[in-house]
């Protein structure tokens, strides 16, 4: 009956009630709403990073990974020795051969950063393949088929199909040469992999670096990315001495920090706008108790508890705050969802800017995750519980005389 | 034992710097299945004798004895728990819950004291058939007259089984004959079911049905009239 009284009460001032509610209905929603839009930011940064270049995991040996020796190579097969069907959170593996070279075309040449790989199991690791705006991806049937950045096509003045040289150093100390053929370009927004990055087949960047049956590092792709530090954890006992998997979080610290802190401000700012909200629902118990002070003091005569009296102000409050949050969290729910699969284009008014070595897309696009559905909803039924306190405390301690005496 | 015992009861208000003596050594006692009234003017201090043996208050000075208990210092928990137990109040006027339909007003002090619900329900749908107003039962009290309120009042106070009903002035906003009418009833059931009733009053017309007149004057006791019929 208690629970009765607390709903019933609340809407004896439907119209405040459903201004308050409203408030925090938009508070919650909207909250959540952004919250999505970071995550979807934050996200985006770290795709840019992981599935344009690095994978979520990198095994290499140490010295590779701390110096770029190309003399630290490994046997292309490194990884099934390792990682075994069981590993299921790992969806991607991907070898590759790395080499530091130039690209020339008649006149012109670059410094470029060639990646030999196996097509097929790259396009696990990296997404390439979706940020193509010419030709296609290299393939097993094409040996010396090259993908290569945008920016770098602009600069060499070339398109898919035209042929260029590529030099570098050989393991056995000669010059390596030869010859590739544009096959597709990209553009991913991020100058650095559109101007430097070319990805050929393994097999022809093994027989230019003399180096048959070598790679240099095998890159991995996890189902969910926020588990790459604990599955680098897990697996890195098993291997030896001298090779190391990193996580994305070694190989870019300060997207680790960025993402990091984001769990710190999504805190603050989730507490500044309820405390407004708070401040709102504070304000209406406070009237409605002060309203009711015979009405309290009747049922003190009654008989009921403090406690009771108290119990059944926060409950109002709570039950507000539940109908708040149900429809709150429905409301962003879906306001994500429309963001999630539909977003907002903001290609025309800025470009993608590269921060923390990722890239912010000029996108307005949401995630689900779960942390921006509970963090708002269990401060909201806080937030509720603290405002609904005061006015509690406030209707517990009138004295039962004074309040029968009010009219 | 006496069911109530008032012993040189003092009760003064302080407003600031001001007191105000509403009940100035008034010693008194109640029997079980009294049907008596607290009569004197506006302000002689009948509300204040009330809620001081309602447990509602604590006096300034002298003991209240209810049921053999004094409660001068317990904690206002303790005056609830036993409020819940002894005592039912009646308010001159808007005594029920509105957002509450008139049988859940009445099962409140049941609620409170944690009977299961069919028992109240039964309850609670006698007391109404005995006060006259079975039919009521789901409406809100704003759909109620006054009498019909006062009648919901009763039952609320009747239902928890007190051992004595208490009633600050409950005609007092009554048409004289609803107010006849309730003031028979509640003769009624203090002859019937030997309830116990203490009112006030200030209208000669109620305060002559009363079986013990106590005479209140500017907080003292003027007389202490007990009417043989
Ligand atoms: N809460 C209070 N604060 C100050 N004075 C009060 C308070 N309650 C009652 N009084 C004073 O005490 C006296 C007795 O009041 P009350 O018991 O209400 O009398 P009655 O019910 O007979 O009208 C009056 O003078 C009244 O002004
Ligand atoms: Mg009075």
């Amino acid at each position: 009956m208690l629970f009765t009284l607390a709903f019933r009460n609340l809407w004896r001032n439907r119209r405040r009630t459903l201004l308050t509610l409203s408030a925090m209905v938009a508070s919650a929603a909207l909250l959540i709403l952004a919250l999505g839009v970071f995550s979807g930011m934050f996200r985006d940064m770290l795709a840019s990073a992981t599935e344009q270049y690095y994978g979520h995991l990198v095994l290499a040996k140490t010295e590779y990974h701390e110096r770029r020796d190309m003399f630290a190579h490994l046997d292309e097969e490194v990884a099934s020795r390792y990682i075994t069907a069981e590993d299921t959170e790992i969806i991607g593996i991907s070898p590759r051969l790395r080499s530091f070279g130039l690209i020339s075309l008649a006149e012109t040449s670059q410094p470029v950063e060639l990646l030999g790989v196996i097509p097929e199991r790259e396009k696990q690791v990296t997404s390439l393949q979706t940020k193509l705006i010419a030709g296609n991806y290299p393939s097993e049937a094409v040996n010396n088929g090259a993908l290569i950045g945008q920016g770098l096509a602009r600069k060499l003045k070339v398109s898919t199909g035209d042929e260029m040289v590529f030099v570098t150093q050989a393991a056995d100390g000669s010059i390596g040469n030869d010859l590739l053929i544009i096959t597709g370009i990209f553009a991913t927004g991020d100058s650095r992999h559109d101007n430097n990055l070319v990805l050929a087949p393994l097999g022809w960047a093994q027989k230019i670096m003399v180096l048959p049956g070598r790679i240099h590092e095998v890159a991995m792709t996890l189902a969910d990315p926020m588990l790459a530090a604990l599955t680098a954890d897990r697996l890195n006992p098993r291997l030896p001495d001298d090779v190391e998997i990193l996580d994305w979080g070694d190989l870019l610290p300060e997207m680790r920090e960025v993402i990091a802190a984001y769990d710190v401000s999504r805190m603050i700012i989730v507490s500044i706008l309820y405390m407004a909200t708070g401040l709102g629902i504070l304000n209406t118990f406070f009237m409605s108790v002060m309203e009711r002070t015979r009405e309290f003091g009747i049922l003190m005569a009654q008989g009921m508890r403090p406690w009771t009296i108290r119990g059944l102000v926060l409950l109002e409050t709570c039950l507000l705050g539940g109908i708040a949050l149900a429809i709150g969290l429905t409301c962003g729910a879906v306001m994500t969802l429309y963001m999630q699969q539909v977003g907002i284009d903001l290609a025309g008014y800025i470009t993608p800017v590269t921060y923390a070595g990722g890239t912010i897309l000029p996108r307005l696009h949401a995630v689900f995750e779960a942390g921006n559905f509970y963090v708002p909803a269990g401060m909201l039924l806080l937030v509720s519980l603290i405002a609904g306190f005061l006015p509690a405390n406030r209707a517990a301690r009138l004295d039962p005389v004074q309040a029968v005496r009010e009219v | 034992m006496s069911l109530i015992e008032l012993q040189d009861v003092s009760k003064i208000y302080r407003l600031g710097s001001q007191e105000i003596p509403a009940l100035t050594g008034v010693s008194l006692t109640f029997e079980a299945g009294e049907f008596a009234v607290l009569a004197g003017p506006s302000g002689s201090g009948k509300t204040t004798a009330l809620n001081l043996i309602g447990c509602l208050d604590h006096p300034t000075s002298g003991h209240v004895i209810v049921n053999g208990l004094d409660l001068g210092t317990a904690s206002k928990k303790a005056l609830a728990d036993f409020r819940l137990q002894n005592i039912g109040f009646i308010f001159q006027s808007y005594n029920l819950i509105p957002v509450l339909t008139a049988a859940e007003n009445a099962e409140f002090t049941l609620m409170l004291q944690k009977v299961p619900k069919p028992e109240r329900r039964a309850k609670v749908r006698k007391l109404f058939v005995d006060l006259g107003i079975d039919g009521l039962e789901n409406r809100r009290p704003a759909d109620l007259s006054g009498g019909q309120q006062q009648r919901v009042a009763i039952a609320r106070a009747m239902a928890a089984d007190p051992h004595v009903i208490l009633a600050d002035e409950p005609t007092a906003n009554l048409d004289s004959h609803t107010a006849e009418e309730l003031l028979e009833l509640m003769r009624r059931l203090n002859r019937e079911q030997a309830t116990t009733f203490i009112f006030s009053s200030h209208d000669d017309r109620v305060i002559a049905q009363a079986r013990r007149v106590i005479h209140l004057q500017d907080g003292c006791l003027a007389d202490d009239l007990t009417i043989s019929k």
